[in-house]
């Protein structure tokens, strides 16, 4: 036998087990068929990824991009720039007849009780453009916490016409929302900042025919820099769960949303 | 050279009575009973729960208490429920009627005579539970390593969010917390339990019933925490801190259930190992002449004993302040969020040694046989698996550093990280020193030793910054730390497993394991290993924090060669896990020592019977007597002979 | 019989040391030459490498502060004390890869290393080597936390600091997704923009309103938990000017990638002007 190599001395007590290592060369057996399952496998653990990133990807749920509308040019602090206008609503609440965004992970949750941005969360604007947006706002007030956000920061002259009264901020009781875009992180677009308090409808408005109350309607203009990618959320405390940034404040579609400047 | 054994002679034991024909619950059971079990409790519990809790309960905070309590119930009924249909509690049950199991129920038990089948029962053989927990860390790389293939494709697709930013939150931890559990038991799973009583001379562990406990208790715990990407995702790191974990929706209680569940399992896996260790050990297995493996899976199931209440209490925690609306962490109402920092610290970093430390015990047991040379000073290994043991204990605020709960702390924890890195130095020394002069036998377990030694210094002098406060206030939370933890971890962990793994392979399998292919799939994902980390190192240390999906462009290049690298770590182990299952089904049938090693499970035949020895073995030495004697050992005896010889002349 | 030996040497003194000829005998070896030169390169090789990684340190604009200054130190020190050991761990690797041989076979291989058990002169000098080395690492970094906490807090600057003065404090709150800061002593100025004098000390209160955020104020290498119902505090001088990254560092949730914003350290008269600027359009 061949077995020229030295077993160390086995100083064990075995029951009498001789181990004799018995060997078959190893060539490479089927190496064509081995190859191509290999390569199968691969293949088939690459579209597994790849189509769940697809699958996931379309859960979403982001609603389809609301295009601000320019018409003609205005005169701002920085010279003529084109005018775009964009208008929004804040409801408080979903209804039958204003069902909030829909398809992806909305088809889980339970979000009649939450309220959201319409038509869309998905903002594009012109890049370096006067940007005027008017919000009617329908829901109630929830305190702000921190009473930055009950400011107003970033809009052109500092201001926004709450009901048609220029303002600079309101008091943190009476907000309801904010609008606060701010920055991707990417230095090489432009820093942008702009937060407005939303105001509330009172506490004991009355519901009109559409099952909301007559809205708050606040305008403000802001300019827009070069192209980039922005978010944009509600800073002020309006979902569930821990100091109420739960729920509705942490999805995207209703309380945030992405601001792309094109 | 075999000595005769002395074989005593044995007593009959009065056995009970045989109780429970055949067709009982205790013969019926498996997992499919288990899943009944299971599914069947949580259905009924969520259905009842809904009505009588009423869903718009909402106490002052709106924080939804009642759906969480409902959640929470129905995962635990799920867990009570799968473990009952399983037939968990069917030995307890028996007993406390006075049924007591027989010898014969036992050995049905331990899985005799049913073939195939036994693998899917609650069987208390040692083999057996083995291969599950194998086949459970496979499953549990799979999700992870889907997982991270996800993610790593969010980070290269850097001109667009491909996830929704809720969604990759819950990926990166879901991640995480999944590979944290796969690499707990990838090792101590398979290997404590199917080698270790084999390497001591046991013929099972010291509680076998508790063995598939452990196992059936993990296997009850994975659910949970995979369902909660479908229930809104636990959308924080696997770190859960709170308060981030209070807002996020009911998948975080999926988290909580599975890690309180795993955490039972862990301890009492951890009661099993160190009880067998310590008392079932062979005949004249001094603790000198103890292998190494066994020292390192004996420190590792301290630690985990000793720890993981941290982690599990808070996570009960935490589950209360979600379940109760008690403030244990919350600070507006009196909690302090430093609490679950430090108790889960904790715990978190003494489990990065039990995952380890198993994995380096083992490489050090396998290097031994392929040198052909004695372990470079056992006592020192010794030493060092004692040393990372103690003093892991007074290391977590490492993790803390900035926290900013105890600025002062920053001093003495950089003192004992600092420390902490000579006993792990030891085992270095011992790999080296077995290293040194040493003639390879180049199979694929050897092969990872030597990629086990490269992360392990990458590794180590990254961590080496990082344990400085001062350099730690740059680099924490930054994908520096991911890094060097992937280096510690994967590289250092999961390689040497997979080593370690494939050493074992043919007496566990009863086949031997297909280099060819593995070979080709361990290196490339070495490779492609370490160009999608040290690419990381880089994103780090120009400033990229960490569990974000969008960032600055400055790190869009590292990311990108971080991606390619990952997808090919993907293919290197699809192929290494193409190879151990093409050779599980079909390789060729490995010989009972076909590594020629001189421990106790290589003396055995394979396929390992139920018994594991025919006669129980008594050892008298230890299993490193291999090698030569040194040859220049004579060229210096002479040396010093001439010296004498000269000096004496004078 | 005596073999030639390279202690063979004419008569000398006969208090020359016995174990001379032992350790020249080992340094005679093929394999150990061999692995020195490895040992040697690699850690000529780590020069580069360290350089490189403060080369991407820098990379974003540089450091900013003395304690950034002091974090690049500090790393580069240290890949370069570390360097014998790793290189020392690297060298027998390498070498073992092809030095000792490798046997390719199916059976277990015959029994040619040598039984080596231990070795005294090894163990020792291992555990002194990395003790020394964990002693550098310790003190090192014991008196730089010490410096960089002077530092922080301005309050006994070290030498690299300017001459004390009062530093301006600085409120930072972080919140579910963005930071703000306020300037308690300039007229209570809000800002989400972190504006600073150069050559200031500065001083932060760090708090958050919701979640655990961390305040890093990337190229001055600072960085602090703000933490729910508690203030931590922390604080740099800003040696350049420029614009300069704040990230935030701990998961804080959904848009936790974009909390970030910047800082800009200007001259005095510049935040003298922008102070005035901000000031004047709080009062309405």
């Amino acid at each position: 036998m061949n077995s020229v190599h030295l077993l160390p001395e086995i100083t064990i007590v075995s029951g009498g087990i001789h181990c004799r290592v018995v060997m078959r060369s190893t060539k490479w057996r089927g190496g064509v068929k081995r190859l191509l399952f290999t390569i199968a496998i691969v293949l088939v653990g690459a579209g597994i990824v790849a189509g769940s990133v697809w699958f996931l990807m379309g859960q979403q749920a982001e609603p389809a991009t609301l295009r601000a509308k320019v018409s003609g040019t205005a005169v701002t602090p920085q010279g003529n720039l084109p005018h775009a206008t964009l208008d929004l609503s804040i409801y408080p609440n979903s209804t039958a007849n204003n069902p909030g965004p829909t398809g992806g992970m909305y088809d889980f949750v339970d979000k009649l009780g939450w309220p959201f941005y319409s038509p869309s969360t998905s903002l594009q604007l012109p890049a370096h453009s006067l940007v005027t947006v008017t919000v009617r706002q329908y829901d109630s007030s929830t305190t702000v916490w921190n009473p930055y956000f009950a400011k107003v920061h970033g809009t052109v002259d500092g201001t926004v016409k709450y009901n048609g009264v220029a303002k600079t901020q309101i008091d943190p009781a009476d907000v309801a929302h904010t609008f606060t875009i701010h920055q991707y992180p990417q230095s090489t677009q432009p820093y942008f900042f702009v937060s407005v308090p939303m105001l509330a409808v009172g506490n004991n408005a009355k519901s009109l025919a559409n099952g909301y109350p007559k809205p708050e309607v606040m305008e403000f203009s802001f300019i827009t820099g070069a192209p980039g990618n922005y978010v944009w959320n509600c800073e002020d405390p309006c979902g569930n769960g821990y100091v109420d940034f739960g729920g509705v404040m942490s999805e995207r579609g209703m309380m945030s949303g992405k601001v792309k400047v094109v | 050279m075999s000595q005769t054994a002395v074989i005593h002679e044995q007593k009959a034991v009065p056995q009970p009575k045989q109780h429970g024909k055949p067709g009982g619950f205790l013969y019926r059971a498996n997992i499919f009973t288990g899943l009944i079990g299971g599914i069947g409790a949580a259905v009924i519990t969520y259905a009842i729960g809904d009505k009588l809790v009423p869903w718009g309960t909402q106490n002052a905070d709106f924080s939804q208490v009642g759906l969480n309590a409902l959640v929470f119930c129905t995962f635990a009924a799920w867990v009570i429920g799968f473990m009952v249909g399983i037939g968990a509690f069917a030995g307890p049950i028996r007993w406390a009627l006075g049924h007591d199991l027989t010898h014969v129920d036992a050995e049905y038990m331990a899985g005799k005579g049913q073939g195939r089948m036994k693998y899917w029962k609650y069987t208390t053989d040692h083999k057996v539970v083995g291969i599950q927990y194998l086949i459970m860390a496979l499953v549990l790389f799979g999700f992870g390593g889907f997982f991270a293939m996800l993610i790593r494709t969010e980070l290269g697709a850097t001109w667009r969010e491909v996830f929704d930013p809720n969604f990759y939150n819950s990926l990166i931890g879901t991640h995480g917390i999944v590979m944290i559990i796969a690499m707990i038991i990838v090792v101590a799973g398979p290997l404590g339990n199917f080698i270790m009583p084999l390497m001591i001379g046991a013929r099972d562990m010291a509680f076998p019933r508790l063995n598939a406990l452990s196992f059936w208790l993990l296997f009850a715990a994975v659910p949970p925490l995979v369902l909660n990407l479908v229930m809104g995702g636990i959308r924080d790191g696997w770190t859960a801190y709170q308060p981030l974990g209070t807002q996020a929706p009911i998948g975080m209680i999926g988290y909580q259930v599975c890690i309180i569940t795993f955490a039972f399992s862990t301890g009492i896996a951890g009661v099993n190992l160190i009880t067998t260790i310590v008392t079932m050990r062979a005949r004249g297995m001094t603790w000198a002449r103890t292998p190494i493996f066994i020292i390192g899976t004996l420190a590792a199931a301290i630690m985990g004993l000793i720890w993981f209440p941290m982690f599990q209490y808070a996570q009960v925690l935490a589950a209360s302040d979600k379940v109760l609306g008690t403030s244990f962490f919350i600070p507006q109402q009196g909690g302090s969020v430093w609490l679950y920092e430090n108790l889960f610290w904790l715990l978190g970093h003494p489990e990065v040694y039990v995952i380890v430390v198993p994995a380096t015990a083992g490489i050090l047991e396998l290097m031994v046989v392929f040198l052909r040379k004695p372990l470079f000073s056992y006592k020192l290994a010794v030493a060092g698996f004692a040393g990372v043991v103690g003093i892991s204990a007074v290391v977590w605020v490492h993790h803390m550093y900035m926290t900013g709960f105890a600025p002062a702390a920053g001093y003495p924890f950089m003192l004992s990280t600092e420390l902490i890195s000579i006993p792990f130095g030891f085992l270095v020394l011992v790999m080296l020193g077995t290293m040194w002069r040493g003639k390879a036998w180049n199979r694929l377990p050897m092969m990872a030793v030597y990629a086990v030694i490269i992360d392990k210094i990458i590794g180590g002098i990254t961590g080496v910054y990082l344990s400085d406060v001062p350099v730690d206030q740059y680099m924490h939370g930054s994908m520096f730390v991911v890094a060097h933890f992937h280096y510690m971890l994967m590289g250092a962990g999961l390689f040497a497993a997979m080593g370690v793994i494939a050493y074992w392979f043919p007496k566990m399998t009863g086949r031997m394991f297909d280099e060819r292919i593995g070979k080709i799939g361990f290196w490339t994902a070495f490779l492609a290993f370490q160009v999608t980390f040290l690419s990381m190192f880089v994103a780090g240390l120009q400033g990229m924090p960490r569990r974000v999906l969008q960032f600055d462009n400055a790190f869009e290049i590292s990311n990108w060669i971080s991606t390619i690298g990952a997808y090919c770590i993907g293919i290197g182990m699809l192929i290494f896990l193409y190879a151990l299952i093409t050779s599980w089904r079909g390789g060729k049938i490995a010989p009972a020592n076909p590594w020629g090693a001189n421990t106790l499970e290589w003396q055995t035949e394979t396929p390992v019977p139920l018994a594991n020895f025919p006669v129980l073995p008594v050892v008298t030495s230890d299993p490193y007597n291999y090698g030569v004697p040194d040859p220049y050992l004579k060229v210096q005896e002479q040396l010093d002979q001439d010296d004498n010889e000269t000096v004496g002349a004078r | 019989m005596s073999i030639e030996t390279q202690a063979d040497q004419p008569e000398s003194p006969t208090n020359r040391p016995d174990s001379t000829h032992r350790m020249k005998e080992w340094f005679s070896r093929p394999y150990v030459r061999r692995i020195l030169i490895i040992f040697i390169a690699l850690n000529i090789i780590i020069i580069p490498i360290a350089w490189l990684v403060i080369h991407f340190l820098e990379l974003s604009g540089g450091p900013a502060s003395s304690i950034m200054e002091e974090i690049e130190t500090t790393i580069f020190v240290f890949t370069l004390v570390s360097a014998p050991l790793m290189a020392a761990t690297a060298a027998v690797l390498i070498y073992s890869l092809f030095g000792w041989g490798l046997i390719k076979s199916e059976e277990p291989p015959m029994q040619e290393s040598p039984a080596i058990r231990t070795n005294a002169v090894a163990v020792v000098g291992w555990i002194t080597a990395t003790s020394l080395l964990a002693a550098f690492l310790v003190i090192w970094g014991l008196v730089e936390l010490a410096t960089i906490t002077a530092d922080s807090y301005g309050s006994t600057p070290s030498s690299q600091q300017p001459n004390a003065t009062k530093p301006i404090d600085i409120n930072v709150t972080g919140q579910q997704w963005v930071w703000t800061f306020e300037y308690p002593d300039q007229q209570r100025i809000q800002s989400d923009i972190l504006v600073v004098p150069i050559n200031t000390p500065l001083y932060f209160n760090v708090t958050s309103k919701d979640v655990i955020h961390s305040f890093w104020v990337v190229e001055m290498g600072v960085k602090i938990d703000a933490n729910p119902g508690a203030v931590t505090n922390t604080g740099f001088t800003a040696n350049k000017l420029g614009t300069f990254n704040i990230r935030c560092a701990e998961l804080c949730g959904m848009h936790h990638a974009y909390m970030e914003t910047k800082v800009q350290v200007v001259t005095q008269a510049q935040f003298d002007s922008w102070i005035r600027e901000q000031g004047g359009k709080r009062t309405a």
